[in-house]
């Protein structure tokens, strides 16, 4: 067995394309979705902030102050249009970026004219910031004209702040920092995990079985002096540990990678978070891929040696990613727990029981239902895999 | 010596809508099971090479995979020297070699690791192995590529690797499926030598052939298989006299 795992890996290793798959790209994969979020999100709304925006106003004799205000300012260009002009069609034909239309009424005095209605027009559609960029010239009257009314009626701070918001509710949450940010990272993560055990563990499977079967070689190593028992196992083994070595890589990456940018850019409460996860709940993270890796290796083993070719192997797993995608969704339905049956339901138990490792209230009594009805189905799946492995009408389909 | 005795093999058909007109009219299509092998009985003594004739879907590739215990027999039986393959085939593939012209390698080891790799599986020590590569590296000269990766080899260099793997263990039958099939003339000038080698050694070598030419070179004795049953057996003398000397002739009479 042994033997068979030690030539398997090796193989493995000299794999260029199995190799990216496993390691390189868990380990570029987050560098290059974090900091490439981070860049192209820093580069739209710089973009949306300076862009020089073209605009129409209506009514601006009304309010000559914020009227003038946008005139002055360089990061707007007025357009004259018409009040009756269609404003829809102005954006979408391009010739401005936004219509204002001021109050048909001298609005300073507020305590006279009552609550102004300014409409903006845009195409809210895509990422931009034409809303902010008004609101903050609007604003800044809206307070000077809101000061002045509370002059006039001799309004003290404190009654200001009463009368503007006259009963305050807040909401106090008993949960801790850890366990509402568990809630939606650990939730998360086991689809991430999942994902890519099963996706690590898919590039060796194909070539394990179906490639030997492609190249020749599987009636020459099914005629060797060693049980078939052996040579699954050998082959289990390989996969297996392909699948919880990409699974391993990719969550040192996503940890390290978090840190080092957390730590860029003072993101003090990701390294705060990850500190408080103990070094007992990442092993039991760990522990419990392994009969979930077992499972995956069990299936995609006993589906690479029925299929004839390396490519019949592939159109066979490619699927199977739904299958394992099912579970972990289930998982994040609210109202699904880690109690009762839901700790006996293979994969979604292991998804529920990540997320709370990650929240940090895990209850650790429901480890033996997740445990026992997982090794149970990766053992049955491993003795199917045993038992097909021995069957002619798969080996010389 | 390797003595089979009433060889029979069956497979379950699937799905029969699937099979071809021909494979219909097939006589061994019987029911939901196809008989591929019926009847098989030959025998071939030490230093004897046999050429296993057919033509194309007889059974000899069945045949053949069920004397390297690759497949299972229904019915008959196995011998090499005495001990029954049937009843113990982990002891048995350590008597086989066995190639055939689609026998592959492993493509990112080396031709060194592919033949270390099957003997240690033959469970060959070391020290054992050093010695033996060394006299096959000479036999088949294979020194200049013997460390390079095998998924760059030409044909050539593919089956001297093959042939090599086959007889690591010193096997005391080797079998070859049409180990010619495919190979260009350099390359299966390189397995009629080592047929040739096996022969010297004493060592019964059975093979399956669609070139004649292959059989009057090297047999001693010939076997045809048609319709899972073997037609003729007897040494290659007899068999030529079939059809007054022609090999050609000689083999369409036997399956008559």
């Amino acid at each position: 067995m042994w033997l068979v795992f030690s030539k398997e890996i090796k193989e493995l290793l000299r794999d260029r394309k199995t190799l990216f798959f496993m390691i390189a790209l868990p380990i570029l994969v987050f560098p290059l979705i974090f900091g490439g979020m981070a860049y192209f999100t820093t580069q739209a709304f710089a973009k949306a902030e300076n862009k020089v925006l073209k605009y129409g106003v209506v009514n601006s004799q009304y309010s000559a102050q914020i009227s003038a205000e946008f005139s002055a300012s360089e990061l707007f260009e007025q357009v004259n249009i018409d009040a009756n002009d269609d404003y829809a069609e102005l954006i979408k034909n391009d010739r401005v970026d936004f219509v204002i239309v001021l109050p048909d009424n001298d609005g300073a005095d507020i305590l006279t004219s009552g609550q102004l209605a300014i409409n903006l027009y845009l195409n809210d559609a895509g990422l931009n910031l034409i809303y902010n960029r008004v609101n903050s010239i609007i604003e800044k009257y809206a307070i000077q004209y809101q000061q002045a009314a509370f002059a006039h009626l001799n309004v003290s701070p404190d009654q200001q702040v009463a009368l503007l918001k006259p009963i305050v509710l807040s909401k106090v949450s008993t949960a801790d920092q850890r366990e509402s940010w568990g809630e939606k990272i650990g939730g998360m993560l086991p689809y991430l995990l999942f994902i890519l055990c099963f996706q690590g563990a898919m590039f060796p499977a194909t070539d394990i079985a179906a490639g030997e079967k492609e190249r020749g070689t599987l009636e020459t190593l099914l005629i060797s002096p060693i049980d078939r028992t052996k040579i699954v196992l050998g082959k289990f083994l390989t996969i297996a540990c392909a699948g919880a070595t990409t699974a391993l890589i990719t969550v040192l990456s996503m940890a390290i990678w978090g840190l080092v940018l957390s730590r860029g850019f003072a993101m003090q409460f990701v390294a705060d978070f990850m500190s408080q996860i103990g070094v007992l709940d990442f092993v039991l993270m760990f522990l419990m891929l392994i009969p979930l890796v077992a499972i995956f290796a069990s299936v995609l083993l006993s589906i690479s040696i029925y299929a004839r070719s390396f490519k019949e192997a592939q159109s066979y797993m490619g699927p199977l990613v739904i299958m394992v995608i099912i579970p972990v969704m289930v998982a994040l339905l609210p109202g699904v727990e880690l109690k009762g049956g839901w700790a006996w339901v293979p994969l979604t138990n292991v998804a529920l029981a990540m997320k709370e490792l990650v929240k940090g209230t895990m209850d650790y009594f429901q480890l033996i239902a997740i445990f026992g009805s997982t090794a149970l189905i990766a053992l049955l799946l491993l003795g199917f895999c045993v038992y097909w492995f021995k069957q002619e009408k798969v080996l010389f389909r | 010596m390797i003595e089979i005795v009433g060889l029979g093999k069956k497979f379950s058909v699937e799905n029969p809508k699937k099979l071809s007109e021909q494979e219909r009219k097939d006589p061994r299509l019987k029911g939901r099971f196809f008989h591929s092998v019926v009847d098989v009985s030959f025998a071939c003594q030490p230093g004897q090479v046999l050429g296993l004739l057919g033509p194309n879907g007889a059974g000899k590739t069945t045949t053949l995979r069920m004397l390297s215990t690759a497949l299972k027999p229904d019915t008959g039986s196995v011998h090499i020297n005495g001990t029954d393959v049937l009843q113990n085939p982990i002891v048995a593939r350590k008597k086989i070699g066995f190639l055939s012209g689609s026998t592959g390698l492993y493509g990112r080891l080396t031709g060194r690791e592919n033949i270390e790799y099957f003997a240690k599986l033959h469970g060959i020590s070391q020290a054992q192995f050093v010695a033996r590569i060394d006299e096959l590296a000479d036999l088949l000269d294979m020194h200049t590529f013997l460390d390079r990766r095998s998924e760059n080899f030409s044909t050539g260099m593919k089956q001297k690797i093959a042939i090599a793997r086959a007889v690591v263990h010193q096997p005391e039958v080797v079998i070859l499926d049409e180990p010619t099939t495919g190979l260009d003339i350099m390359a299966t000038q390189t397995v009629l030598s080592f047929i040739r080698g096996l022969k010297k050694q004493g060592i019964p070598v059975i093979f399956s052939t669609h070139h004649l030419d292959e059989v009057s070179e090297l047999c001693d004795c010939v076997t045809v298989i048609d319709q899972g049953v073997s037609k003729f057996n007897g040494s290659l003398s007899d068999f030529s006299q079939l059809a007054d000397g022609s090999l050609h002739q000689a083999f369409l009479a036997s399956i008559k």
